[in-house]
């Protein structure tokens, strides 16, 4: 609808697509999007059914073409997103300028209220912005909504319909596109009765129905809401397999809120980290914990000009997390965080400077 | 998509099987919102039986005994002290034609309860509705084909009901002494179209309530109240949508007429209307007096006779759905406002996405297009009263 994922195929590759190192993911980057993007621009919601296959099947074909590489549109793209509740409200999100790759898996960690839910609404198409625009898989939300999949953190489902007439639901509202072997299989799983009410299911059986009705459906990008909350352990580490298998087989992209910052490190390769309605981080996790050192020192060194997002000093040493501004001396022990330490450090410190992405616009303008 | 592609059908084999199919597919909305109301639907199917079985019951049997039973009564008379009368029939006759008929007539209430509360309320209020607007149904039309799957089971069932009830209400007019008049608030509706404009009402104000609030319970209680007010505004409006006639008597006579009365007083001698003092008819002590000192002649009724009751009927009809029009309308709007749907329309070209709105929803019924058209004018008319109350705040 807006102008800006149109124009971004015809410039050259801008980088973004590089960093990825696993197979999979490289070929589904290019897959899910890069045939349709250009039909885009003249029929935006029309047929949005058809769009997943042409994009799949064209995809590994369009690779050798020597024509000008199209770059896939950002799954998920906010430029100075805001959203206030009521006209004098609370701000729940503000200012969030971010860029999610199509391809990855994404973890939007953060206090809660931090806006995580708001972000996610607003990419469903559920929410209307107060300010900004939020493009997702190179349109409006409204215009993506086939290709979208969404589960919120408290998993509504019809209380008054059977787990085989919920999965019908999702046949009947989601034609040309719904994968009823996927779905009944994830059901299946959970060794639950397909007649069974969802009323008489526990919260973690109404979370394996909410994520077989997301998945069948087979979305290109699947925004989850705090999905593990409430399963058990041994569910949770199966869905997460169910989901992680799913990514990677038809190249959806995931960005998942989670608490459990533990068991992101494993599945997710992209962090969007939140905190009072603004991206504090945001990018890949491999570059996040790369640019971030674990530092310890002596008490009286002085950490500048490096960026400082926790210190703390017990005795005479002085430990740290620090955004190296350039090479450190030799003598300073240092390590490389772990995702959970990075997370927790900024989590600890609200006032830490972050490390949103500066808005590209010009990037590619000049491109 | 292009030959090109065939060699790569392999690569995703269930989807582009089913991709055909894809393109000329359409969201089930009608099977799924049928499941998903079956209740609803059933309660629906069993009051419109009952209702039905009773105005039946009351055309033929019932009216036929309590007839009976009046033609007996009337005979009795003081020359046959001993006399026998079937009370019974009577009695069954005048209770079940009025509770029926107040059945049919708090329709529209009931029907606004239900949709501020089951239909929309609480499905804004427990999350269902988010989970239906991602799937592949936006919200706009989400709420289209809510609104439009009950409109036509209401108004199948409520036409139904009211033709019975005209039916039965014929086969009792002169024959049974207590039979309503064509006047009667209750009867007026229940014998003809505005039961289904109303019943039609209630539900548009249900779902706006739901809509507007997102909560059960006070969606419930708006919608009701919402329905009576305008219940009450269209009742009220009622006798001035079609022009009245006025009848004269001489004040010997008393008040003429007899239907839906607009207006009556005292004719004085030089032919105006004014108020009635309140005295009564001539008869009574120092009444005469009073209308002398008047200069009054006669007295005066403005009414409705019989042979306009379908002129009233089908003009507070189209009042009704006007304004049912204007409820769905506002709903539209609520929705697109909090989904973003318009706001998309404000950061693109509004035009363009306007027209891709439509066409995006693929596989709209006949209702589904005429209710968005709803909205969409509405939008320009609302925003034209805006300007056009700006404007006359700045001339003030």
């Amino acid at each position: 609808m807006t102008d800006t994922p149109t124009d971004r195929p015809e410039g050259p590759a801008d980088g973004r697509s590089d960093g990825r190192t696993e197979g999979p993911t490289d070929l589904r980057t290019d897959g899910p999007t890069e045939g349709p993007t250009d039909r885009r621009t003249d029929r935006p919601t029309d047929r949005p059914t058809d769009r997943p296959t042409a994009g799949r099947t064209e995809g590994p074909i369009n690779r050798p073409t020597p024509a000008p590489a199209p770059v896939p549109a950002p799954a998920l793209e906010a430029t100075a997103l805001g959203k206030r509740f009521g006209r004098r409200g609370r701000r729940a999100l503000q200012d969030c300028t971010f860029h999610l790759p199509a391809g990855r898996v994404c973890a939007v960690v953060g206090h809660n209220g931090a806006g995580k839910s708001t972000l996610l609404a607003l990419a469903a198409g559920l929410l209307a912005p107060s300010e900004g625009t939020v493009t997702v898989l190179g349109t409006t939300p409204a215009a993506a909504r086939a290709r979208v999949g969404y589960v919120a953190q408290d998993k509504p489902l019809y209380p008054q319909l059977s787990v085989a007439e919920t999965l019908r639901m999702g046949a009947d509202l989601n034609p040309g596109r719904w994968d009823e072997v996927t779905a009944d299989r994830i059901v299946a799983a959970g060794d639950l009765d397909p007649r069974a009410r969802i009323r008489s299911l526990s919260g973690g059986q109404r979370t394996r129905v909410a994520l077989a009705l997301a998945l069948g459906k087979r979305p290109e990008l699947l925004l989850l809401d705090e999905p593990m909350a409430d399963l058990d352990p041994l569910a949770r580490h199966q869905l997460m397999g169910t989901l992680m298998a799913q990514a990677a087989q038809y190249g959806t992209t995931i960005v998942m809120s989670s608490h459990v910052v533990a068991e992101l490190e494993d599945s997710c390769d992209h962090l969007l980290l939140m905190g009072g309605g603004r991206v504090r981080l945001a990018g890949e996790i491999d570059e996040l914990t790369a640019g971030h050192t674990r530092v310890a020192v002596t008490a009286d060194t002085d950490l500048a000009p490096h960026t400082v997002v926790e210190s703390r000093t017990t005795g005479r040493q002085l430990s740290a997390l620090i955004r190296p501004a350039g090479p450190l001396p030799h003598e300073w022990r240092t390590g490389t965080p772990t995702l959970e330490e990075l997370v927790l450090s900024y989590l600890r410190n609200p006032e830490a400077p972050g490390l949103a992405p500066v808005p590209d616009r010009a990037e590619e303008a000049a491109a | 998509m292009t030959p090109s592609t065939a060699p790569d059908l392999q690569a995703a084999p269930p989807l582009t099987a089913s991709d055909p199919q894809a393109a000329v597919t359409r969201p089930h909305m009608v099977r799924w919102l049928l499941r998903l109301h079956r209740p609803a639907l059933g309660a629906w199917a069993g009051l419109v039986t009952v209702l039905g079985a009773a105005f039946l019951a009351l055309r033929g049997p019932l009216a036929d005994a309590a007839t009976q039973g009046w033609r007996e009564y009337n005979a009795c008379s003081i020359e046959t002290p001993s006399c026998s009368y079937d009370q019974d029939a009577i009695l069954l006759y005048k209770d079940l034609y009025n509770y029926s008929t107040l059945a049919l007539a708090a329709l529209p209430f009931l029907l606004a309860a239900w949709a501020g509360a089951a239909l929309v309320g609480r499905e804004m209020e427990s999350g269902t509705a988010r989970l239906a607007w991602t799937q592949a149904v936006p919200p706009t039309r989400w709420l289209a084909a809510k609104l439009a799957v009950p409109a036509a089971a209401i108004t199948a069932g409520a036409s139904l009901l009211f033709v019975l009830h005209r039916m039965a209400w014929t086969a009792g007019r002169g024959r049974i002494d207590t039979a309503k008049n064509w006047h009667d608030v209750w009867t007026f509706h229940a014998n003809g179209p505005t039961t289904v404009a109303l019943a039609l009402c209630g539900l548009a104000a249900g779902a706006l309530a739901g809509v507007s609030l997102r909560r059960t319970l006070p969606a419930l209680v708006v919608g009701v109240l919402s329905t009576a007010v305008l219940w009450g505004a269209a009742q009220w409006a009622m006798p001035y949508l079609w022009p009245a006639r006025t009848s004269v008597n001489p004040l010997v006579e008393g008040y003429p007429g007899g239907g839906i009365e607009v207006d009556s007083g005292l004719v004085t001698a030089g032919g105006a209307h004014i108020a009635d003092p309140g005295c009564g008819p001539l008869a009574v002590n120092g009444c005469p007096e009073v209308y002398e000192r008047l200069h009054a002649t006669g007295f005066y009724t403005t009414y409705h006779p019989m042979s306009q009751y379908w002129p009233l009927q089908l003009t507070t009809t189209a009042l009704v759905l006007a304004l049912t029009g204007l409820l769905v309308a506002a709903a539209f709007l609520v929705l697109r406002r909090a989904t973003g749907t318009a706001r998309t329309g404000t950061t693109g070209t509004t035009g363009a996405t306007g027209a891709t709105g439509t066409t995006g929803t693929t596989g709209t019924t006949g209702t589904d297009i005429a209710s968005t058209d709803i909205a969409s004018t509405d939008t320009s008319g609302t925003d034209t009263a805006g300007t056009a109350r700006i404007g006359t705040e700045v001339t003030a």
